[in-house]
C-alpha cells in the first residue's frame, strides 16, 4: 500500500518537486499573515492550559510553603473515587440536561409564537430575549433576594395571597432554583436558533400541506419539527458547552449549597474558594476540559453538517 | 434581537457553494442568514459566558477574581463617598508635603467606610502619605489577599486579616514582625490592646497584625417581650436556658432566636463553633506533636451540639435559617421579627443605634454555655503588613494611626457618635466616660465577654494547630469548615438529615487527619 504513492512520486521527476515548493511557498504566503493571531492565541489559551496540566502532576498546597512536589498522576485517581466529585458531575450533568430541555421546549413554544405576525411583535420579542442579555450574577443575585426569598421575595408573597405557607426555594430546594433560573436565561437563546429555523421554513411546502387537507397538527410535527431538529440541536450543544460551566447561578443562586453544587464550583472550592489545593484542582479541571471537548466536537460537527446541507 | 432583524437585510447568495436547483432560492438564502444569525449568537453566547470566572486554570483564575474585586469594591452607595474621598485627597495632597503613597485591602463594612472618610482629611493632611483603599467583601479579600501575601506579591502595603490567618501567615513567613516598630512607637501604648486580643493575633511572641476593631459574641433580647412573656435570662444563661426562653417567646410572626444558618467558617461555622466547643464536642483531637487527628464531627459533643442547634432552630428559630446570618438576623431583630440573637458584640452598637427602631429595648447577656465556663469567640478585624512590601514606614504609620487611641476619639465625632466607634481594641476605650454614657447597657458586657473568651482552652479536650475558639488554627480549616456547614446548612434547610450531614462532613475532615 505504502509502496505505490511512494514509487509514484520517484517517477515523476523534479518538474514535480519545483511545482510542489512553489505551491508550499504560496501556502506559507498565505498563512503567514494569519501567524501572528494564532500565535498569540497558542499563548493565551494552550500555554495556561500546559501550565495546568504541569500543575496536575504536582501536589500543591499553596497554605504550605515548601509543598510543591511532583507526585504523577495521583492527583488523578482522586476525582473517580471522591463521592462529592461524583455528586458535582451529577448535578452538571440535571443542571445541562434539564435546562437545554424545557429551555428547547419553552424555546419552541415562543419562538412559534413570535413566528405569527401580531401587533407589537418587535416589542414582545425584546421582552423575550432580555434575560438573556443579563448577566448571570445579577440574574442570580436578583433572584435570590428580590423573587426567591422566604419572607420578602415576591414569589413567597404571591404564594400568601393563594394562602400557601412560603418556601424557602434556594436552600430548601437548590437544584431546582438554579435551574430554574437557567432555564429563564437560556430560553431567549433556544428561542431566537428556533425561530431562524422557522423562519427558513418553505411557504410553499405548509402550503402544499394545507392544501392536501392536513391539519395544523400534524403539519407541526411531520414538516415543521423535522425541519427544525437540527436547528434544536444545534442549540442544545451550544447551550450544553456554556451551561456546563454554569458558575455563577451555583455560587450566587444556591451559595454552593451541597444539593447543588457542580463540577465547575467544585473546582473553584478546591482552588482559591478556600482549599488553595492547586494541583490537586487543576487534575479535576484537567477531567472536565477533556469532557468538554468531547461535547464540543460533537456540537462543531453537528454546525458543518449543517453548512454541507447547505 | 439584531440577529433576527438581519434577516431580510442580508444579501442572497453569500454562500460559497454552488446552488442547488431543487430548491427555491429565496428558502435557501433564508437558511444562510438563520445561519448567520446563529454564528452572531453563538459569539454573543461566548461574550456572555466569558463573564463566569473560569475555573480550567490558575491564570485564567487570577484574572476572573480581579474583575469582580474592582466591581464589588463600589457598589451604588460608596461611590458619591469614594468620589469626595478622591476629590479631598488630591486637596489634601497638594497641601502636605509629598510622603508617597500606599494601598490598603479592607473588608466592606460600616466601620471601615468611616475610616475612608476621616483619612484625606485627617493622616493624609499631616503625613502627606496616600491612602488608597481597595474594598472587598469578606470571602473576594480573603481570596485576594492570600493569593497576594502568599505570592509574595507587592500589591498592598496593609491588609485587613483576622486571628485566623494572622499567625498562620507569619509562622508562613508572609508577614512582617510588628512587635519592635510597636514597642518603639510610645504613643501607639501597644500594652493597651486587649490582650486576649493582641494574643491572639501573634504567634511565639511575635505580633503580626494590630487590631482595628475586635468582637466576642454574646446573646442579645428583647427586654420588654421577655417581661411581657415572664421570661428571665441570668446575665451567663446555660444554651438549655436559652432554648426555653426562646420557645416561649415564639409566636406566629416572630423568631424565638436568630442563629446563624448560611454556610461559610465564619457564618455558620463560628456560632455552631461555640455551641460545639461548650457541648464539649471539636472538630478533631490533637496528635501529641499538635498536628491533626481523628476527625470528631458525627460523635459526641459535636453530634449533641449540632443536633440542638438544628432543633433549636427548627422549634422557635427565624424562617429559612439555612439563608440566614449577620446581616439577616440583623434585619430581623430591627423588623421586630425575632426575640432573641446570638451573634457577634459589634451588633449591639448598631441596634441601639440612635435611628434604630428597638433602641433601649434590648438587653445583653454572656454566650450561653454547657459544659464549660465561657463560650464566646474572638474575632478581629486587624491590620498586618506583607512581607513584599516596600513602604515599610509609611505602612507603619498608617496603621499605627488607624489603630490608636486618638482614631476611636476622632471616629465619634462622625454622625454615628461614640456608639459607633470601633469596639473592643483596646482596654482604654472602655473606660472613656462618653462611651461608656453612650453604650450603658452593652459596652461593660462586651468587655467582660472579650476578657472571657476561652482563646487558649475553647472546650474540653486539646485541639490541634494553633489558638482559636470558633476556628481551628490550622491551614486545613477554612475549606473543611466551609465545605461542611454547606453539608450542615443543608441539613438545616431539610434537604437531608442531619446524621447525613454530619456523615458527609465526618468524611469532609477527616481529609485533613494524619
Amino acid at each position: 500500500m505504502t509502496a505505490a504513492p511512494a514509487s509514484a512520486t520517484r517517477t515523476l521527476g523534479t518538474t514535480d518537486a519545483t511545482r510542489r515548493a512553489l505551491v508550499r511557498k504560496q501556502a506559507w504566503g498565505r498563512r503567514a499573515p494569519l501567524l501572528p493571531a494564532l500565535i498569540f492565541t497558542v499563548v493565551v489559551t494552550q500555554l495556561p492550559f500546559v501550565l495546568t496540566i504541569w500543575y496536575s502532576l504536582n501536589r500543591w498546597d499553596f497554605l504550605k510553603p515548601g509543598s510543591f512536589k511532583f507526585t504523577w498522576l495521583s492527583n488523578y485517581t482522586k476525582p473517580f473515587g471522591d463521592k462529592f466529585f461524583r455528586e458535582a458531575a451529577l448535578h452538571t450533568i440535571v443542571i445541562v440536561v434539564g435546562t437545554v430541555l424545557i429551555g428547547t421546549a419553552l424555546g419552541t413554544l415562543l419562538a412559534m409564537l413570535l413566528d405569527r405576525k401580531f401587533v407589537g411583535q418587535g416589542f414582545v420579542r425584546t421582552l423575550l430575549i432580555t434575560p438573556f442579555l443579563i448577566m448571570p450574577v445579577a440574574a442570580s443575585l436578583i433572584w435570590r433576594h428580590a423573587f426567591l426569598d422566604a419572607t420578602y421575595g415576591f414569589v413567597n408573597w404571591l404564594l400568601s395571597l393563594v394562602g400557601a405557607s412560603p418556601v424557602a426555594f434556594t436552600t430548601r430546594h437548590p437544584l431546582a432554583a438554579v435551574v430554574g433560573v437557567l432555564v429563564w436565561q437560556w430560553t431567549p437563546f433556544m428561542m431566537l436558533i428556533i425561530l431562524a429555523g422557522l423562519q427558513g421554513q418553505s411557504g410553499e411546502v405548509l402550503e402544499a400541506a394545507r392544501v392536501d387537507g392536513a391539519s395544523a397538527g400534524q403539519t407541526f410535527r411531520s414538516i415543521t419539527l423535522p425541519h427544525l431538529r437540527p436547528y434544536m440541536e444545534l442549540g442544545a450543544l451550544l447551550g450544553s458547552i456554556y451551561l456546563i460551566q454554569t458558575f455563577d447561578t451555583v455560587d450566587q443562586l444556591a451559595g454552593g449549597a451541597p444539593g447543588a453544587r457542580n463540577i465547575p464550583y467544585f473546582i473553584y472550592q478546591r482552588s482559591i474558594g478556600g482549599g488553595w489545593k492547586f494541583g490537586q484542582a487543576s487534575a479535576y479541571g484537567v477531567v472536565v476540559v477533556f469532557a468538554t471537548i468531547v461535547i464540543a466536537n460533537l456540537a462543531l460537527r453537528l454546525i458543518s453538517s449543517l453548512l454541507e446541507d447547505q | 434581537m439584531r440577529a433576527v432583524v438581519l434577516l431580510p437585510v442580508t444579501p442572497e447568495g453569500t454562500s460559497m457553494k454552488p446552488r442547488s436547483l431543487d430548491r427555491p432560492t429565496r428558502t435557501r438564502s433564508r437558511r444562510t442568514a438563520a445561519l448567520g444569525a446563529v454564528a452572531v449568537l453563538s459569539l454573543l453566547a461566548s461574550a456572555c459566558g466569558s463573564d463566569s470566572p473560569s475555573v480550567d486554570t490558575t491564570p485564567v483564575t487570577e484574572a476572573a477574581a480581579e474583575a469582580p474585586a474592582e466591581t464589588t469594591a463600589a457598589p451604588a452607595e460608596t461611590t458619591p463617598a469614594e468620589t469626595t474621598l478622591g476629590a479631598t485627597e488630591t486637596t489634601a495632597a497638594a497641601k502636605a508635603a509629598d510622603g508617597g503613597s500606599i494601598t490598603v485591602a479592607i473588608v466592606d463594612n460600616p466601620t471601615m467606610k468611616d475610616i475612608q472618610t476621616l483619612t484625606p482629611d485627617n493622616f493624609t493632611k499631616t503625613t502627606g502619605i496616600k491612602v488608597n483603599y481597595v474594598s472587598l467583601n469578606e470571602q473576594t479579600l480573603r481570596e485576594q489577599v492570600t493569593k497576594s501575601v502568599g505570592s509574595g506579591a507587592a500589591q498592598y502595603d496593609v491588609v485587613m486579616i483576622g486571628p485566623y490567618e494572622a499567625p498562620q501567615f507569619g509562622a508562613n513567613g508572609w508577614l512582617q514582625d510588628l512587635t519592635a516598630m510597636a514597642a518603639a512607637d510610645t504613643a501607639y501604648d501597644v500594652n493597651d490592646l486587649i490582650p486576649a486580643v493582641k494574643g491572639a493575633l501573634s504567634n511565639n511572641g511575635k505580633m503580626f497584625a494590630v487590631p482595628f476593631y475586635a468582637e466576642s459574641s454574646f446573646l442579645m433580647y428583647r427586654k420588654d417581650l421577655a417581661d411581657a412573656a415572664g421570661v428571665t435570662i441570668p446575665e451567663a444563661p446555660t444554651w438549655d436556658e436559652v432554648a426555653a426562653a426562646a420557645k416561649k417567646l415564639k409566636t406566629a410572626d416572630m423568631a424565638g432566636i436568630c442563629l446563624r444558618g448560611k454556610p461559610g467558617w465564619g457564618d455558620l461555622g463560628a456560632s455552631l463553633g461555640t455551641v460545639v466547643n461548650t457541648f464539649g464536642g471539636t472538630w478533631w483531637d490533637a496528635n501529641a506533636d499538635g498536628s491533626i487527628g481523628k476527625a470528631q464531627v458525627n460523635t459526641g459533643g459535636f453530634k449533641d451540639a449540632f443536633n440542638f442547634y438544628a432543633q433549636l432552630l427548627k422549634d422557635a428559630g427565624e424562617p429559612d435559617a439555612a439563608n440566614a446570618s449577620f446581616n439577616e438576623c440583623l434585619k430581623l431583630m430591627q423588623d421586630s421579627k425575632a426575640a432573641m440573637w446570638y451573634d457577634a458584640t459589634v451588633a449591639a452598637g448598631i441596634l441601639e443605634s440612635a435611628d434604630s427602631p428597638i433602641k433601649g429595648k434590648l438587653a445583653y447577656a454572656l454566650a450561653p454555655t454547657k459544659e464549660t465556663k465561657a463560650s464566646g469567640w474572638l474575632w478581629s478585624w486587624a491590620l498586618a503588613m506583607p512581607a513584599g512590601t516596600k513602604n515599610t514606614d509609611a505602612a507603619w504609620k498608617y496603621m499605627s494611626w488607624a489603630t490608636s487611641k486618638d482614631y476611636i476619639k476622632l471616629s465619634a465625632t462622625l454622625p454615628g457618635g461614640w456608639a459607633g466607634i470601633p469596639p473592643g481594641s483596646r482596654t482604654s476605650t472602655y473606660a472613656i466616660p462618653e462611651y461608656l454614657a453612650a453604650a450603658p447597657a452593652f459596652a461593660p458586657l462586651t468587655l467582660k465577654a472579650m476578657l472571657a473568651a476561652p482563646i487558649d482552652n475553647p472546650g474540653t479536650t486539646k485541639r490541634p494547630g494553633l489558638p482559636g475558639v470558633q476556628y481551628v488554627g490550622v491551614p486545613e480549616f477554612a475549606d473543611i469548615g466551609t465545605r461542611c456547614t454547606q453539608e450542615l446548612s443543608a441539613a438545616i434547610a431539610g434537604t437531608q438529615s442531619n446524621d447525613e450531614a454530619l456523615n458527609k462532613c465526618q468524611d469532609i475532615a477527616a481529609e485533613a487527619s494524619s
